[in-house]
């Protein structure tokens, strides 16, 4: 059974159609990759999916419910967690601190918040020392972790990736899609959004989105 | 919870601009706290006093009143001239000065604690008992009848009982003053001067109240210079009829602090304090009343010689909201609308406040234009940090923080920062706002005081006591026979409230706190529009 669901979901920024008629299903435990060329609708899709903005037509579906009828706060805080493209961290917060934030917002009653954070941390390859570094003091892959450590701090059913690989490099674009893999793994339902092949050729389902032309 | 713990991170993380907000709160702060308590000071100085004072009243007619009323009926098209002298001496003529009986039964007022009154006369000396003079023989030579009473004003409406029962309206009246001051006392409480001791008796005792014995009391002047020791009978007599001579047993010696400018003045040697005597009411209206039956017995002159005196009643209060009531409580009693109701201790307690009334005023003023200036600094501020900080609020809204909650927490970290500003301006506020009042306060008591000698000098009369009558104020309505009260008018500039002991109360606090609170809400209101308005999707898309 699918965790979110899109049916026949219009969007367009003015009169330009961006996305027309798209219709996906997404399940746990698998790793969904949406590929397409540049202007195809690819990140404005993951912001219908993350609640940011609405679809013109069409319906979202999370676990059952219209997600345009339910508190988008509380869908964004909750259920799913999004990886943006720059990672979009508090940029005077330390890594840690970023964790608790988004721990705190989405109302999760974990005992003791800091240490939980250094775990989340440490299990995507940050040490105490880096979990307690301002975010500017961190390297672009260490903020991706930190990215990933936030999206997954209050355990959602979903994560969104916009781009997480784009600024890495080859080493590091593995262990990150091996976190991603593990996540899969423990049931969660992956979607990444990306315009790499070698990407998509790790995820278990590839959407493609198919830029539409101007008439 | 997290709102005040991130509110508290952020202040510490972008400390330069927090700090620069909380200068201008500072500033804020400490201008609003002096300007508090200085209008708190003022306010505590008028409570204070006005609930430890007794006041006193006494009611006089009201002769501008009256003017008023003729120059309102004046019809220029059917009159010639201006003001109707003859229409006013007839209106004073008729006007029924009150009686000791009618100050008696305006006194059963509830209101009323203590009634006292005095009684006046002018008499001469005898060759045995002469008043203490400067001048010669010849210049004194019975002199002390000063015909026309010059440049008598309207402004001094409010005699009581006014000379000859108020039918001397204007200068045109005759008006009859002796050697001697001869004051009668109701009771002791009547005798202010000895109750705030600016006189004492040096040698014997006062006479006992109510006593119709003809004792008196004398000045030491007095005494050494007629060579009278107490026990001693002196002389004095009518000045209208010099064959009416009255004895009195000194039976007391006083010794007074009062100036004697007033010597040599218009009035008469008779208003030197020197020559002043003392004596109880009941024995000067006895005889008053022994002139008057003199006056009629005597057949072979038209001319009245009785001995006049002047009655001037003074009702005491237990404090202003007694003395307030007791205007409604004497109207309803029967008293004449053209009579008024005035007290001097208000009037000098009002004018002892004006500089720090003034100084509250002004500093009233300055916190509005403090507080619109700060807030407008404010506003600013806080729109350039809302801006500055549009990427954080658009990740907190991302993350799925409600942006209502975003805008408490900027509310907050302005709070905190203002509440420091505050607390830290109410102490410094707290240890400078007496200095700074008190040396306000003495500036602006300097400048009223310069201003009044600028006017003074302007009309080249001198300042201060014994100055020309028409810088009276017009309605004072003080006992007549006692010349103090005139000095307190024209020193009142030296009873001006010159200095507070303690001015930051908790009213004060309470307000600094309701300030900031307002400087917070004002400041944080055009941030939080900006909060509401955002979206978060825009910035973020914006940004990447």
């Amino acid at each position: 059974m699918s965790i979110l669901s899109l049916k026949d979901i219009c969007f367009s920024y003015g009169k330009v159609k961006v996305l027309q008629n798209i219709s996906f299903e997404f399940e746990k435990g698998k790793i969904y990759c949406i590929v397409g060329k540049s202007g195809a609708g690819k990140t404005t899709l993951l912001s219908l999916l993350s609640g940011l903005t609405n679809a013109d037509s069409g319906e979202i579906i999370y676990n059952g419910k219209d997600i345009s009828k339910i508190d988008k706060y509380k869908y964004r805080s909750k259920y799913i967690g999004v990886i943006f493209q720059s990672y979009n961290l508090i940029t005077k917060f330390t890594a840690a601190e970023n964790v608790v934030l988004s721990m705190d917002v989405s109302g999760a009653k974990i005992k003791n918040k800091k240490q939980r954070a250094i775990e989340l941390l440490e299990s995507v390859g940050l040490d105490e020392d880096e979990a307690n570094r301002r975010i500017l003091k961190l390297s672009g892959g260490q903020q991706q972790r930190v990215a990933i450590a936030r999206a997954l701090s209050y355990n959602p059913d979903i994560i969104l990736a916009d781009e997480p690989t784009g600024n890495l490099d080859g080493e590091t674009q593995n262990e990150i899609m091996a976190i991603f893999r593990r996540l899969a793994d423990e049931g969660k339902c992956v979607i990444l959004v990306s315009h790499s092949p070698e990407v998509a050729k790790l995820c278990d389902i590839c959407y493609e989105l198919q830029k539409i032309s101007k008439k | 919870m997290y709102i005040f713990k991130n509110a508290f991170k952020c202040i510490g993380r972008s400390l330069g601009r927090n700090v620069l907000i909380g200068i201008i709160a500072l500033i804020i702060a400490v201008s609003a706290c002096i300007g508090l308590s200085i209008r708190q000071a003022a306010e505590n100085a008028k409570t204070d006093t006005l609930e430890n004072m007794s006041v006193t009243a006494t009611i006089s007619y009201d002769r501008q009143s009256a003017m008023n009323n003729i120059m309102e009926d004046f019809d220029p098209s059917k009159q010639e001239g201006g003001f109707d002298r003859e229409q006013f001496s007839e209106i004073m003529d008729n006007a029924q000065s009150l009686t000791l009986e009618d100050y008696k039964k305006y006194a059963s007022a509830e209101s009323v604690k203590d009634f006292y009154y005095t009684l006046t006369a002018y008499l001469n000396g005898t060759d045995t008992f002469e008043a203490v003079t400067t001048e010669t023989e010849e210049e004194n030579d019975n002199t002390s009848s000063s015909d026309n009473f010059p440049g008598m004003p309207g402004g001094m409406g409010g005699f009581s009982g006014g000379f000859g029962g108020g039918k001397n309206p204007m200068g045109g009246g005759k008006m009859s003053t002796g050697d001697f001051t001869v004051i009668g006392y109701s009771s002791d409480t009547a005798m202010t001067n000895f109750q705030n001791g600016t006189t004492s008796v040096t040698s014997g005792v006062v006479f006992d109240e109510a006593t119709e014995d003809l004792n008196c009391i004398i000045s030491e002047e007095l005494a050494t210079f007629n060579n009278i020791s107490v026990e001693d009978v002196i002389s004095i007599s009518n000045p209208q009829n010099e064959e009416e001579v009255y004895e009195l047993t000194v039976v007391g010696i006083y010794k007074s602090s009062e100036s004697n400018d007033l010597s040599g003045s218009m009035f008469g040697i008779g208003q030197d304090p020197a020559n002043k005597i003392y004596l109880s009411a009941s024995a000067l209206q006895k005889i008053i009343d022994a002139s008057a039956e003199a006056d009629e017995a005597n057949t072979d002159s038209d001319e009245e010689t009785a001995i006049k005196g002047t009655l001037a009643a003074t009702y005491a209060f237990a404090d202003v909201d007694s003395y307030n009531a007791f205007e409604n409580e004497v109207r309803e009693l029967g008293l004449d609308e053209a009579y008024t109701i005035s007290s001097s201790d208000l009037s000098q307690f009002e004018n002892s406040l004006r500089p720090l009334n003034t100084l509250s005023s002004t500093a009233g003023w300055f916190l509005i234009v403090i507080l619109i200036i700060g807030a407008a600094i404010l506003i600013v501020l806080n729109i350039f940090n809302v801006r500055e900080r549009k990427y954080e609020i658009g990740v907190l809204t991302a993350m799925g923080m409600k942006k209502g909650k975003v805008a408490l927490q900027f509310l907050v970290e302005t709070l905190i920062v203002t509440m420091i500003a505050i607390i830290i301006g109410a102490c410094v506020g707290a240890v400078s706002s007496v200095p700074v009042t008190n040396t306000l306060l003495e500036n602006q008591i300097a400048s009223q005081q310069q201003n009044e000698n600028n006017i003074e000098n302007n009309f080249g009369r001198p300042g201060g006591p014994g100055g020309d009558m028409p810088s009276m104020p017009g309605g004072f309505s003080g006992n007549f026979s006692d010349i103090k009260n005139f000095d307190d008018v024209f020193d009142s500039t030296a009873n001006y409230i010159s200095e507070i002991d303690s001015a930051m109360n908790l009213t004060v606090v309470a307000q600094m706190l309701g300030i900031g609170l307002l400087l917070t809400v004002i400041a944080s209101a055009a941030s939080i529009s900006f909060i509401m308005r955002y979206d978060p999707l825009k910035i973020l898309a914006n940004r990447d």
